[in-house]
């Protein structure tokens, strides 16, 4: 007889319209296998498991943990069947379902494929309007374009082992996006002396205030539990584009919108009055060591 | 009698309708079902967003979305007057990106694809092990993260430049975790050396070892897949990097070719309805790809496989394993090259300056990738996208089969699913 | 009778000086002259300024603090955007003829010896509280679609530069009409040149 602690939650990745890239960044996870053998497989889209997409679109089967990536469309079928029901069925019997990226979590990018009837499984942007809302207790957004791994290897990892998970009022767990994605940017301090990048292609230089960097503006922990477990779009010059937030994506990705010089969007919960004295008071101090070169390579020849 | 079949992990799916006759399949026509409108949400937006959006075409190979995105751009700013100069350090950056993207999803092809589906349908066990083409492909990611600042997803590569301002330890870490993953595929996947590898003469030279390569190898022959999964022998490799030659082959004859020549067409689909166009080469099919590129090197093994072998299953998938560990080498090149000294990004006029159209043409995991953009002072009027998937996996009628179509005819409907996979599959790309 | 505070011994230290600073000019006012207006011992009077530097740059940030106030209240109005810019030339007007001394102390002090400031009182350091609400204004009219967005300083030097120049005109008695008759135009104009194209 089996232990009742033996028995692995059943686990089921449905996807509605994706491009993978919350599957390919999850298949990065440095302990993917351990996680995985967490859990009875039931479908994955990526391996084969127990069971094909053939036999899910039966809606015969049930899951514990129901993973959906991708933009819900209510139109979409799969196998002949409406995804719709699909979806449905397997949610209904959940005990947890995961919104993997932004297009589950908000509408994301492919909102714009059918905006009209296209959304995310709770939100349509901030809209509380998706498909799920009647389920929304059992709902948990990993937003983000894609996510990072880790972030749903943790939420998988504390549904596995029965751990209670704080969500923030965009049902995101608080432990991953409590954090602004500003914070651990190796660029922080040109931030605070307000001493701009002058152009992509350098390390030294703030991305918010020309080359349109959102990282002041956005709940992720990119700069803390690093991409790939080397880096982050900040860090190498990329401007953050706001991907985890229910408004993306925005529009004119690479440059920082600005109403005479003065950028249209500040940090998050800074009154712009503030914002505007303290920088304005850091940009009056040349500070010469930010002005130059991070490494002066012709001296250290 | 027609049978119609789901084929899953390919990147999304696809449907395959077999008309089967005694058993073998007589002709097929293949559907794919699930449309993003990639290029209608790209039109009207300032081409640079372009940079962050076609990435997200797809999770796999999005890389060289953003790498055809910006050569597109490129290519509109020369047309447009305006020159743009690239040092070695951008280009070499871009390639080496480029090329581990394409290894990533090599390594999971193999792993993840290919041999769980082989093992399907050969008597000789193999074994699955899934995982390592995730974990092999990870360490691939980090290397593109580390001048990307993550993977999927990377928009780094912007008009005239790269983002990135690499230091000497950006470029110890990508080598260590080249080494790495170059160990890995011998230690794991090869059996030999990297090295000895890259100098097999001929298929004979897997006999000696005892590896996943080997195995496969093996299981591939003892289903015939050698004599099996013939195409048309003709090649396309438009995109023009350091790796390949940009041509087409007619069996092992090389012509030049002109992008202008590269047409879509509807796709022939009576019994589901499909999203997908077919693309052709001066109103021809050619198969695009691994095994083009290989051809286009002329690489002993390679020329041996295919005077021996042809375009059949087996050449289509041991080129691509050859290439594998081909760019693991010639990424070594690459980063042992990069000059951290030269310019990330050179000087460029501002996009709104920009009316014209641009082509961006790179080769992808799975073969040839066009980008066509029309800007309007920097606006997007009007964006194409054609995918390799779409050369490969085209659905034509009977007289005039695609690459896919003329691999699956003849044979029992398990080996043509397997063969259809020989071709690594994008169902997402395909209708992006 | 009450105890005067240090607080408005020091406010009345700064209008004396601002006062004598401006007509005789910063260089040949002394802090005798000063102490002398107050009426206190010069010795009293660097119980609250430690030098003349001193007392010149607590008087910027003094106007810039005042002015800042204004601008903010015209600012968080629940008015259009020519509306506004017709309650700050206005304000700005009302200024320059009622308490003549700031406006002239910023124009003929601050503006024109920039030595004393530079120490201390560089760039936005001291005219903070100003810069920031005429930031807010235009931040606001462009916002609203009212203004043409365009960089800040080419706005701030029209806005500002025309102010001071017409409080100049007006300071050195060319002007035939009084200020107060000028404003309707003058606020047309900026608006004009300002407006979204």
């Amino acid at each position: 007889m089996l232990l009742s602690q033996d028995k692995k939650p059943t686990l089921i990745w449905l996807q509605g319209v994706t491009c993978n890239g919350n599957t390919h960044s999850f298949l990065n996870l440095s302990y993917l296998e351990l996680l995985l053998s967490k859990f009875e497989l039931i479908y994955l889209p990526f391996m084969e498991v127990k069971y094909s997409f053939f036999d899910i679109s039966k809606c015969s089967l049930s899951c514990d943990v129901l993973i959906f990536e991708g933009t819900f469309d209510p139109l979409m079928q799969r196998n002949g069947v409406l995804l719709k029901d699909i979806l449905i069925h397997y949610a209904n019997d959940a005990k947890h379902i995961i919104a993997v990226g932004s297009c589950a979590s908000f509408g994301g990018m492919f909102k714009a494929s059918a905006p009209d009837r296209n959304s995310g499984l709770l939100y349509d942007g901030d809209d509380f309007i998706g498909v799920l809302t009647k389920l929304y207790k059992k709902v948990i957004n990993l937003s983000g374009c894609p996510i990072h791994p880790e972030w749903l290897g943790y939420t998988l990892s504390m549904i596995a082992n029965n751990k209670n998970i704080k969500l923030d009022d965009l049902y995101r767990p608080v432990e991953l996006y409590s954090n602004l994605s500003h914070h651990g940017c190796t660029r922080n301090e040109y931030f605070e002396w307000k001493v701009d990048a002058k152009n992509f292609g350098e390390k030294e230089g703030c991305l918010f205030y020309e080359q349109g960097c959102r990282a002041p503006m956005t709940h992720a922990s990119c700069n803390k539990i690093l991409w790939n477990e080397v880096s982050s779009k900040t860090r190498i010059g990329t401007p953050c584009f706001g991907c985890t937030e229910p408004d993306f994506p925005r529009e004119n990705f690479f440059k920082t919108k600005t109403n005479m010089s003065i950028p249209q969007d500040i940090p998050l919960g800074v009154p712009k009055r503030s914002y505007l004295t303290m920088a304005g008071i850091a940009k009056t101090f040349h500070i010469k060591r930010l002005e130059g070169k991070l490494i002066d390579y012709k001296t250290t020849d | 009698m027609i049978i119609k079949q789901l084929i899953e992990q390919i990147e999304g799916e696809a449907f395959v309708s077999f008309d089967m006759k005694d058993d073998r399949v007589e002709f097929s026509t293949i559907s794919f079902a699930h449309f993003r409108g990639m290029e209608m949400i790209l039109e009207g937006k300032n081409v640079l967003d372009a940079l962050v959006i076609t990435p997200r075409v797809c999770g796999i190979c999005g890389h060289a979305h953003l790498m055809a995105t910006v050569r597109a751009i490129e290519d509109a700013y020369k047309n447009a007057g305006f020159k743009i100069n690239l040092t070695d350090k951008i280009q070499k950056i871009r390639e080496l990106t480029l090329i581990m993207e394409m290894i990533q999803n090599h390594f999971k092809w193999l792993y993840m694809v290919i041999i769980p589906e082989l093992s399907k349908i050969v008597d000789l066990s193999l074994v699955k092990e899934p995982l390592k083409g995730a974990f092999s492909a990870s360490i691939a990611s980090k290397i593109i993260a580390i001048f990307g600042g993550q993977w999927p997803h990377s928009s780094y590569m912007v008009p005239a430049g790269i983002t990135c301002d690499p230091t000497d330890i950006d470029i110890v870490q990508a080598q260590n975790y080249l080494d790495e993953l170059i160990s890995f595929f011998e230690k794991e996947s090869l059996g030999v050396s990297l090295e000895k590898f890259l100098s097999f003469k001929s298929c004979k030279d897997f006999n000696d070892i005892s590896s996943d390569i080997s195995n496969l190898e093996k299981a591939l022959i003892s289903i015939d897949m050698h004599h099996k999964g013939f195409s048309h022998d003709r090649f396309l490799i438009m995109g023009e990097h350091s790796f390949t030659n940009v041509s087409k082959l007619k069996h092992t004859r090389t012509f030049k070719v002109n992008s202008k020549y590269i047409k879509t067409e509807e796709a022939y689909s009576p019994n589901e309805k499909t999203y997908a166009l077919n693309a052709l080469y001066n109103d021809e099919y050619y198969e695009t790809g691994s095994l083009a590129r290989m051809m286009s090197n002329s690489i002993p093994i390679i020329k041996n496989m295919h005077r021996r072998y042809k375009d059949s299953a087996y050449s289509r998938v041991m080129a691509r394993i050859f290439e594998l560990g081909y760019m693991l080498n010639h990424a070594k090149k690459l980063i042992n090259g990069i000059d951290i000294y030269e310019k990330s990004i050179t000087k460029v006029e501002n996009i709104e300056k920009v009316s014209a159209k641009g082509i961006g043409i790179v080769e992808a995991p799975r073969g040839s990738l066009i980008h066509k953009i029309e800007l309007e002072m920097g606006i997007i009027k009007s964006y194409k996208i054609i995918t390799p998937t779409q050369f490969n996996i085209g659905s034509s009628t009977p007289d005039k089969p695609t690459p896919v179509q003329l691999a699956m005819k003849g044979l029992t409907k398990e080996e043509a699913l397997f063969v259809f996979r020989t071709f690594d599959v994008c169902s997402v790309c395909t209708t992006h | 009778m009450a105890r005067i505070t240090k607080a408005e011994r020091k406010k009345s230290i700064i209008s004396a000086s601002l006062k004598l600073f401006s007509e005789r000019g910063f260089y040949i006012t002394t802090i005798p002259d000063i102490a002398q207006k107050v009426g206190m011992s010069v010795g009293n009077f660097y119980n609250y300024f430690n030098s003349k530097d001193v007392l010149a740059k607590e008087l910027v940030m003094y106007i810039s603090q005042y002015l800042g106030d204004n601008i903010r209240d015209i600012n968080e109005r629940d008015i259009s955007t020519d509306e506004k810019i017709y309650e700050i030339v206005s304000m700005y007007f009302n200024i320059a003829d009622e308490k003549p001394e700031m406006i002239e102390y910023f124009l003929r002090v601050y503006l024109s010896n920039r030595e004393v400031f530079s120490d201390g009182c560089e760039g936005m350091l001291c005219v903070s509280p100003f810069v920031t609400e005429m930031m807010m204004f235009f931040n606001d009219g462009v916002e609203s679609g009212d203004l043409y967005d365009q960089d800040f300083f080419s706005a701030f030097g029209l806005f500002m530069g025309y102010l001071g120049g017409m409080v100049f005109l007006f300071g050195e008695k060319i002007l035939p009409e009084p200020l107060e008759n000028y404003k309707e135009s003058i606020s047309q104009n900026i608006y004009n040149a300002l407006k979204s194209r």
